[in-house]
């Protein structure tokens, strides 16, 4: 046998101590070859898609190489740890430092030879199912086909092994040599029950206070000036809230007799308060990557429906019609006929209704300001389910658009001001002003009762809107009908579905790109955690074994590593949600627009996706567990 | 208390291997008997079979007139911590417990009351003389201590049997004789059946009884007469008759 069979050997008949450290490794693989292959989709390099989203791929790629890197750094350290009995046997037996590091190295190499070539090939798999999904739920400019990334391979191959080379030369730093004896007992000497400071322990909880109490008071532009200083604030927070805090509370409850001596949670905590040296590191990176993810996410879902609701909120009508003041009564004609051919070509049921806007000279604007019949404007109402309007004889209603994205004047305040002057002398007075979309004019218009609409003298311009209301549940259609009205009648016709549609489309790829890099994420702190358990298998099953001696029922056992297990996978996703919350509460304060549905939706579906991680992997646990001991 | 009629243990397998053939013993209540055989002779599997942990394949246990191994899981574990004691040979403590948790875990773990765990575990503390560490934690006591501790767990909850396998393979002789001496002193005053496997002679000289197993099967038996001393020498005697290597003798004392 020569040593470097030696150390292939060590791992090919040895795998289930490398399995976990090699799935780890595969799964981060996989996961970067997923992501090149989307990067070098002939799609996205062909240049339809903008520099920018280019950019960003690239920068997402970049973190996901460095994020990798640690991964796998992670996991090598703590599965060397693990190790150390075995390489102080060696040693007993007169191997050198040297080839002990060689050995490391050799084996590093083989299993991360395999891991990159299984990652790939898994990739490949798994790149087909999220292009399937990517193709059915988002839209995206062109159909995302399948083919054969040759140079995704060649670069996560080559990134790959340059990675798990240089970590193997890492190795070394790792396993300094420490005293024979402290090897060959490495695995019955305690690490040490972590402490904790009372002032770091307070200042952990400030940190936090402070860091949301800015984030959710701050409004408006405010929002981009406090975000650097709120994120490194709270980072640092976290940090001290795992490390400091959260030891300090376990140590109390500890103390407290009543609680710590009740039942199984005397095994539960002193196991809890051990761990929490390894478990802090995990869970505060664990929570910094999800709240990334979270926030990631949350954002671009976010700012799509900011313009796609901001879109269909404006624009009550299914299509409209808005006529030049230069048109001819022909021009309008035959426009109309046009519409109204595509929609019957199509199918399409709708109620057509008109009004003619017509704008009087006024003081106070040179364009002049729009006054609409009572009639006319309940004929509009009625058409969308709104409140009808009726003025009394002597009074206008003032109506201001209730979604003023762009606009942050009011020149609506200007006509609540002013009288107006009817040519039989009377004169009507502002008395309300209510907000609607029902009319598509910017700086606000009147209301008057037909009657005082007679009086107005002639009109200082005007032109015709119509409004087409299709009946519900032909979003499709209407889409297809909206893209031809465009074409046919550009400008003047307007397809809300179609519009919002186009917003879509040209959302589809970065949505999918931040949807993507923010699972990815979210899946690797999944699997950190998977790690951490994982990596404490082994004490819990002599633990649990010695104990069961004494006598413990399986549901006791069940129920230890159930709160266990939760602990693990909740904490840090806890605290994810609630930093992710905050951050598009700020978000929605900035752009000044509710994001509570859009939010609730993402954080809500991450806390599902977890809870069934936890299921799963409890189950494998507690049966791995009960296999041993029982 | 124990009885055993006809007890065999049978692992199956590609060679189907008899650990155990109709092993017939009865433990009185308050006695201490010990086990003693060469390596591999079944000590240890009957041991196991009498503390539940392992099931024979024929033959009946009863403990206290109660059998065990017809009990359902949870029930066994409950019956576990509530009627038997252990103590082994690595002691078995939990290192993130401090001793006096460690102590009254098995009180923990069926729920008792605080004020009772702790009172039960300072005055058997202070019968084993550990009151001074009970809150050190385990790695920071000897062996001698360690063991000490782990009898206190094992006798915390009043168990009518209290099982040991090779309680002093770990210790040196004076914390041997220390941990000896205290079982067989737990054993007069609280009348607790005590059951030891152990390899050492000196530690089965403190017994009432010593019964020998060969290959799985009853050998013979001696008991204890007017002396340790006396005994001690026949134990040795019965050993070199059995046909025992020198390495069956603890190579530490002897």
């Amino acid at each position: 046998m020569t040593f470097r069979q030696f150390a292939f050997n060590n791992v090919l008949r040895n795998k289930r101590l490398y399995v976990a450290y090699f799935l780890s490794s595969l799964f981060t693989v996989m996961v970067f070859f997923t992501f090149a292959n989307f990067a070098f989709h002939p799609v996205f390099t062909g240049g339809t898609v903008d520099s920018k989203a280019l950019f960003s791929m690239a920068v997402a790629g970049g973190i996901i190489y460095i994020f990798s890197f640690f991964f796998v750094l992670y996991s090598m350290s703590s599965f060397l740890q693990s190790r150390k009995k075995e390489f102080g046997l060696l040693m007993l037996q007169g191997a050198s430092t040297t080839q002990i590091r060689l050995m490391v190295f050799m084996e590093n190499i083989l299993v991360g030879f395999l891991a990159t070539v299984g990652g790939i090939l898994l990739g490949l798999v798994f790149s087909k199912a999220v292009l399937l999904i990517a193709e059915n739920v988002l839209i995206v400019n062109e159909s995302l086909n399948f083919y054969f990334p040759s140079l995704a391979i060649g670069v996560t191959f080559i990134s790959f092994m340059v990675l798990f080379l240089f970590i193997s030369m890492f190795v070394a730093f790792i396993l300094r040599t420490k005293k024979l004896i402290d090897l060959i007992k490495g695995d019955k000497q305690s690490k040490g029950e972590p402490k904790a400071n009372i002032f770091l322990a307070i200042f952990a909880a400030l940190l936090l206070i402070i860091g949301y109490g800015v984030a959710l008071t701050v409004k408006g532009a405010l929002v981009v000036y406090a975000m650097i200083p709120v994120i490194v604030v709270v980072i640092l927070g976290t940090y001290l809230l795992f490390t400091q805090l959260s030891v300090y509370i376990i140590r109390k409850l500890k103390g407290n007799r009543t609680i710590f001596w009740r039942k199984t949670n005397m095994l539960l905590f002193s196991d809890l308060s051990f761990r929490m040296k390894d478990n802090a590191r995990t869970f505060f990176m664990v929570a910094i990557i999800s709240t990334v993810a979270f926030s990631a996410i949350g954002t671009l879902f976010g700012f799509q429906s900011y313009l796609t609701k901001g879109m269909v909120q404006a624009n009550p009508f299914s299509i409209t019609y808005f006529s030049y003041a230069d048109d001819t009564d022909k021009d309008i004609n035959n426009e109309l006929n046009q519409i109204q051919a595509i929609l019957n070509e199509k199918d399409i049921h709708s109620e057509m209704k008109q009004i003619a806007l017509n704008y009087y000279s006024s003081p106070y604007r040179d364009e002049g300001v729009l006054f609409v019949k009572a009639s006319d404007y309940n004929n509009f109402a009625r058409l969308v389910g709104e409140k009808e309007i009726h003025p009394g004889e002597k009074e206008a209603i003032v109506v201001d658009q209730s979604s003023k994205i762009l606009s942050y004047s009011n020149p609506s305040d200007q006509l609540m001001e002013s009288t107006i002057k009817l040519e039989n002398g009377a004169e009507l007075t502002p008395t309300a002003k209510i907000e609607t979309e029902i009319l598509p004019e910017f700086n606000g218009y009147y209301i008057i009762t037909d009657n005082n609409y007679e009086q107005l003298g002639s009109p200082l311009r005007s032109s015709m809107y119509y409004v087409w209301q299709v009946d519900k549940g032909q979003t499709d259609k209407v889409v297809e009908a909206g893209e031809k009205i465009s074409e046919k009648v550009p400008y003047k016709a307007q397809s809300v579905d179609y519009n919002v549609y186009q917003i879509n489309k040209t959302f589809g790829p970065i949505l999918f790109i931040g949807l993507f890099i923010g699972i990815v994420f979210f899946v690797s702190a999944g699997s950190f955690l998977y790690f951490r358990l994982y990596s404490d298998l082994e004490d819990d099953k002599r633990k649990f074994g010695s104990v069961a001696k004494m006598g413990l029922t399986q549901n006791e056992l069940k129920k230890i590593v159930n709160r266990q297990t939760a602990l693990l996978f909740f904490a840090p996703i806890i605290v994810a949600l609630i930093h992710g919350a905050v951050a598009l509460t700020a978000l929605s304060h900035m752009f000044d627009f509710n994001l509570m549905k859009e939010a609730t939706f993402v954080l809500g579906s991450f806390a599902l996706i977890q809870i069934i991680y936890f299921l799963i992997v409890r189950l494998f646990y507690v049966k791995q567990l009960k296999h041993a001991i029982y | 208390m124990l009885k055993i009629k006809k007890v065999g243990k049978v692992y199956e397998g590609k060679v189907a291997y008899r650990a155990l053939t109709d092993i017939d013993l009865e433990v009185e209540k308050g006695e201490f008997v010990a086990i003693m055989g060469p390596s591999g002779s079944g000590k240890t599997t009957l041991l196991n079979i009498i503390s539940t942990i392992d099931e024979p394949t024929a033959g009946v246990v009863e403990i206290d007139g109660k059998s065990p191994h017809q009990l359902k899981k949870n029930e066994l574990a409950k019956f576990r911590r509530q009627e038997l004691g252990f103590i082994f040979q690595d002691f078995n403590l939990l290192h993130t417990l401090t001793v006096e948790e460690n102590i009254v875990l098995p009180l923990t773990l069926d729920g008792a009351r605080i004020k009772e765990m702790k009172e039960k575990a300072s005055t058997i503390a202070e019968k084993l003389g550990i009151g001074a560490i009970m809150n050190k934690r385990t790695y920071e006591i000897s062996g001698g201590q360690a063991q000490r501790v782990a009898i206190a767990r094992a006798m915390i909850h009043e168990p009518k049997l209290l099982l040991a396998d090779e309680p002093t393979g770990n210790l040196d002789s004076k914390a041997s004789k220390d941990v000896m001496e205290m079982l067989v002193s737990i054993n007069e005053k609280e009348q607790t059946s005590l059951l030891m496997v152990t390899h050492d002679p000196q530690a089965a000289s403190y017994s009432d009884r010593v019964i020998f197993i060969r290959d799985g099967k009853l050998h013979s038996e001696i008991h204890h007469g007017e002396s340790r001393q006396a005994f001690f020498q026949k134990i040795i005697d019965m050993l070199s008759l059995m046909g025992g290597d020198g390495n069956d003798l603890s190579s530490v004392r002897v």
